[in-house]
């Protein structure tokens, strides 16, 4: 299956960005990574039926899962909600690019 | 029954107000309490003993068969009346041992000492292997908190405390599982008699074993023994009611209860007998050694009830009967002389005994009384400790095994008698005749004395007509013995004939009055070896131990780096998916026809550049234009997979987050900084293994089957029930709107953290950030032309770029407004719906925010939160409508003339003030240019407090969880020094 191989791309791409220290590279990274598991949700309702699931226009035989899709819509605008969030956590500094942790206040060993 | 249980739990309730109102005296009334419990319970301890056996149920939780369920049986009858009548003795001495003055005192003992006996009695007669684990827990708890409640000296006992019983309790939920898994019920008497016992005799070792070390932790039996002696540091009530009739006896208990399934398991046996009879010879060895009189009490529980579990691990009729008439007999004595040793300590102000005076002549009623305890726990006639002794040496013989296994036994018991006698001899010696010291006694009151000498003063008339407690006992008997066993026929009387245990009897009588005499020679080699192997150091070297184990765990994942967090989730992913591969290749169905289509190819290629791209571009903007093309690719593959709703979401959600994006990037470096050497290959390598991993999992378990039932339900039957035509959205909003509610939430929720995180942001010049700061990378410095020139215009005063877009803005905007409305409104029937139609209109605020030719705020500043508000709250009301149809969030349908309308149209609208709201807040406070520094105005922090406070001069003095005052009244406005005045 074709979009198995695409899959595996946005992964490889996601989990590259997301192990960088910018926190844009990693809201880039999470970003492929659910572009990926989008399409890994909406081929788990098999492609090889794909008409619109839209009774007045397709037969039901025809016609694409619409569970997998309800989840991908609710996942999109998940996902943009959370790349919000994290652009959001890139700005507070001076600099997103952070090589030196942030006082946290407390002692990592005792 | 259970109205002795409803009492006691009704005086449980009531018990904080009493001691309000009476203070100390709330003993009294409680003990009043528990003897009419006790009373109201003799028609079921007469129904019990006449062979019948009384039960109550009630459904707890019907799904999986648990009830609340009671069933008095011999035992259960037994230990209810220890627990009661015990417990009233206990409470009036607290009446008068408690400080009179000192309410507090008071009132964290009644309510856990009630609560206390209410577990015990609930453990007893619970007919629920549930209930039964749960009142297990909650003695545990209460003897925790007993323990505790006695000033900060209790705090580590009481913490080992618990570390001991509840490691007891995680062995029995273990055998309480095991046994609901593999008999189906989890009814007591039902899984005791199942034939699983019979057939499998593995399952039945391990739980005998599981069920035995349960209750070895909560009866104090090597190794688990040190928590007892501990448990002292609590209130001399407490340790008299914990030791005779509550926690301790709750292991005795679970060892009779269960053995009618384990009494013939060789483990169980073994175990129990030799634990026990080890445990009552070194706790008796422990007990010689002390000086502190409760201390030696401690040890000498410790050791008492090492007999008694060697007697249950016997298991035959004979031995149970004698363990039960043990335990009601240490009962008695061991309450009795807990509280003598309150008095002693009252009087005395100490406990130790080298420090008494000689308290025989100063005390000689107590002195009768604690002869007469003393006398029954070393086993000399005619106490009751005689009878019991008598039985439990006899018991001994029994063992199974060859013969002379029970004369070992039988040998055992009688050195363990004699160093009984040794100890309780130590108490009456060093308690009352051996003290030279001439300490003050202080005159103790009337109400100690008589509470304490009560248990053991009642234990002598039944010493004497020790054929009462035939009956009981027999019951009980019959309660802990193998069913269908013959009829126990136990009869307690002070003369058998001259039998074995006789001679036993004498001899250590004897030996013990020579060590009687000799003691001065004695006890000082015991007590010299006594400091050595401390139970007490063990557990603090294991929990020093633990750790440090938790401090090494910690470090594996104590960083700041993306890597020591990402790497182990991806290849743990990784290796799940290769495990499943490798395991299933080989049995997957095959691919359907026509998975793979011409243009998934045409993606594939188009994907794998913008993926190239955004990965290694150095350049943010380079990036993002990558990033916005995987989007846009991705979308139209959505669109071909035959999901327009997901497609238009995915490609208004691009849009308006590539335009998030450049409001970030402003105040961002234009590049990346350089990633470090070693983590590039790293980096690189993961992320192949974990993009392999998903694109095989993608390719072995998608794409191999057929529509699903469910699918076919939503095309087929549910969409004409829902009457629409869109599919897709009538899940959201109809079939799974709970999921949409939670998304919305989820929305609103997001738009809130903006804001705090927002707020946290440095005000530029009131608060600079340091000059020497690593992180600080300056504004880029753009190669602009000089002031005056066209370019420099262009940038530094933007309204002559922005006119254009602001002509384009007022003659689209209605038309997106009108698109808006008609995509939401057609959701049900074509792509569209409430989600669609938000970020339709969440476009109309992006072009109107662009359009302006410097920042400023789209809307009131407070708009958003309020819209996010409705939003929410919306849904929630139409959800609750939906209660009338039955379930949250069930759509109602009505017509108005043609029209066909439901509620779930309202829930959209819901979503739609939602998703706006998000937007709204998300332009206003990313989109100020704080740090650009080419305009003056409103700035980040400014505008974050506006999102709550609503309009504000300027930015305010505080931040959020700078100080504890909270926005408001009091705090200033920085810019004008006045006060805010909301």
């Amino acid at each position: 299956m074709i979009i198995s191989i695409t899959v595996g791309v946005l992964v490889a791409g996601g989990i590259y960005l997301m192990l960088q220290r910018s926190m844009v590279r990693t809201a880039f990274g999470v970003s492929l990574l659910s572009h990926a598991a989008n399409l890994a949700i909406l081929t788990s309702g098999v492609p090889a039926w794909r008409e619109d699931p839209i009774l007045n226009v397709t037969t039901p035989d025809q016609a694409a899962d619409p569970l997998p899709q309800a989840f991908v819509l609710t996942a999109i605008v998940i996902t943009m909600a959370s790349t919000i969030l994290m652009l959001a956590l890139s700005v507070i500094g001076h600099n997103d690019d952070l090589l030196r942790a942030p006082e946290s206040g407390e002692s990592h060993r005792p | 029954m259970l109205w002795t249980l409803l009492l006691v739990a009704v005086a449980l309730v009531v018990s904080p107000a009493l001691v309000v109102a009476t203070g100390r005296r709330t003993g009294w009334l409680l003990a009043v309490v528990f003897l009419a419990a006790a009373a109201l319970f003799t028609p079921t301890a007469l129904a019990v003993w006449s062979g019948n056996i009384p039960t109550w149920s009630m459904p707890w939780i019907p799904e999986l068969g648990v009830d609340l369920s009671l069933r008095a049986d011999g035992l259960g009858v037994v230990f209810t009346y220890m627990a009661l009548l015990i417990g009233a003795v206990v409470l009036t001495y607290s009446a008068s041992y408690l400080p009179p003055s000192n309410r507090r005192r008071s009132m964290s003992f009644y309510p856990i000492m009630v609560a206390f006996t209410v577990a015990m009695i609930g453990l007893v007669l619970t007919d629920n292997l549930l209930v039964l684990f749960v009142a297990w827990e909650l003695t545990s708890l209460a003897s925790f908190l007993l323990i505790g409640r006695s000033g900060a000296g209790a705090e580590a006992p009481s913490m080992r405390t618990l570390l001991l019983t509840f490691t007891g309790g995680l062995f029995l939920l273990a055998a309480v599982g095991a046994m609901w898994a593999r008999t189906g019920t989890t009814v007591l008497s039902e899984v005791l008699t199942h034939g699983v016992w019979d057939t499998d005799p593995l399952f039945t070792g391990a739980m005998a074993l599981l069920v035995a070390l349960a209750a070895m932790t909560k009866s104090a039996q090597f190794p688990f023994h040190v928590w007892l002696p501990d448990a002292m540091a609590a209130a001399t009530p407490v340790s008299a009611y914990l030791h005779a009739a509550a926690v301790v006896k709750a292991g005795i208990f679970l060892l009779m209860r269960f053995s009618p399934a384990f009494a013939d398991v060789p483990i169980w046996n073994a175990l129990l007998i030799c634990i026990g009879l080890f445990t009552s010879l070194f706790g008796g060895y422990l007990a010689i050694g002390q000086d502190d009189l409760k201390r030696l009490m401690a040890y000498s529980t410790v050791s008492q009830l090492g007999l008694i579990v060697a007697a249950v691990g016997v298991g035959t009729a004979f031995a149970l009967g004698a363990a039960v008439v043990h335990t009601i007999t240490h009962a008695l004595f061991k309450s009795g002389l807990f509280m003598v040793v309150g008095v002693i300590d009252r009087a005395t102000g100490t406990r130790d005994v080298r420090r008494l005076p000689h308290l025989a002549r100063a005390m000689p009623a107590m002195f009768v009384v604690t002869v007469l305890g003393a006398a029954s726990m070393a086993g000399v006639p005619p106490m009751l400790g005689f009878i019991s002794k008598e039985g439990l040496l006899g018991a001994m013989r029994q063992a199974p095994g060859p013969i002379f296994n029970g004369w070992i036994a039988f040998a055992v018991m009688t050195i363990s008698a004699v160093v009984t006698f040794t100890y309780t001899a130590k108490i009456v010696t060093g308690g009352y005749i051996d003290g030279d010291s001439d300490r003050e006694v202080m005159p103790v009151s009337l109400g100690l004395r008589i509470s304490s000498a009560l248990p053991i003063v009642l234990g002598l008339p039944l010493a004497l007509a020790a054929g009462l407690l035939d009956i009981p006992v027999n019951a009980a008997t019959t309660a802990a013995n193998t069913p269908g066993s013959p009829e126990p026929h136990v009869h307690l009387a002070l003369w058998h004939g001259i039998t074995p245990e006789l001679i036993a009897t004498a001899v250590v009588i004897g030996i013990g009055i020579v060590i009687l005499a000799r003691r001065t020679a004695l006890h000082p080699h015991i007590e010299r070896r006594r400091a050595a192997g401390d139970g007490t150091t063990a557990i603090n070297r294991l929990y020093t131990l633990a750790g440090a184990m938790g401090r090494l765990v910690n470090r594996m994942a104590n960083s700041d780096s993306p890597t020591r967090h990402l790497a182990f989730i991806a290849l743990g992913l990784t290796a799940v998916i290769g495990l499943g591969a490798a395991h299933s290749h080989d049995k997957l169905p095959p691919l359907q026809d026509g998975v793979s289509q011409p243009l998934d190819a045409l993606f594939l290629v188009l994907m794998t550049g913008a993926v190239i791209v955004v990965c290694t571009s150095n350049s943010r903007l380079g990036a993002t234009v990558a990033l916005s093309t995987i989007g846009i690719v991705g979308t139209t593959q959505i669109f071909s997979l035959g999901a327009p709703d997901v497609g238009l979401t995915q490609l208004l959600v691009e849009s308006l987050t590539v335009i998030v994006i450049m409001l970030v990037l402003q105040k961002l470096p234009l590049t990346f900084g350089k990633p470090g050497k070693n983590r590039r290959p790293s980096a690189l390598a993961i992320a192949l293994l974990t993009g392999t991993a998903a694109g095989v999992a993608t390719h072995l378990f998608n794409g191999r089957r057929f529509p699903s039932g469910t699918s076919r339900y939503y095309l087929g039957s549910g969409a004409q029930e829902a009457g629409g035509e869109n599919v897709t959205n009538l899940i959201l909003v109809e079939f799974r709107a709970l999921d949409t509610f939670g998304e919305l939430a989820v929305l609103g929720m997001t738009a809130v953290s903006v804001i705090a995180i927002i707020s946290t942001v440095r005000h530029r010049h009131l608060d600079p950030p340091p000059k020497k700061d690593r992180s600080y990378v300056p504004a880029p410095k753009i190669p602009l032309q000089g002031p005056g020139t066209l370019a420099y215009r262009a940038v530094t005063q933007a309204w002559g770029n922005a006119v254009h877009m602001q002509m384009l803005v007022n003659l689209s905007t209605p038309m997106i407004g009108l698109l808006s409305l008609w995509l939401f409104w057609r959701g049900h029937n074509a792509p569209g719906g409430g989600f669609v139609a938000a970020l339709v209109g969440s476009c109309i605020v992006a072009m109107v925010y662009l359009a302006t030719s410097r920042d400023r705020q789209i809307g009131p500043p407070k708009l958003p939160l309020r819209l996010i508000t409705a939003g929410i709250v919306i849904a929630l009301v139409i959800g609750g409508v939906g209660f009338i149809k039955g379930s949250f969030l069930a759509p109602l349908h009505f017509y108005i003339g043609e029209v066909h309308l439901t509620t779930s149209l309202i829930f959209d609208v819901g979503i739609y003030l939602a998703v706006l709201g998000l937007m709204l807040v998300t332009f206003n406070l990313l989109g100020t240019s704080a740090s650009t520094a080419l305009q003056r105005g409103e700035q980040t922090r400014e505008r974050a407090d506006e999102a709550v406070e609503g309009e504000l001069p300027g930015p305010m003095d505080t931040s959020r969880g700078e100080r504890p005052i909270r926005y408001g009244r009091g705090t200033r406005i920085l810019s004008t020094g006045r006060e805010y005045r909301p």
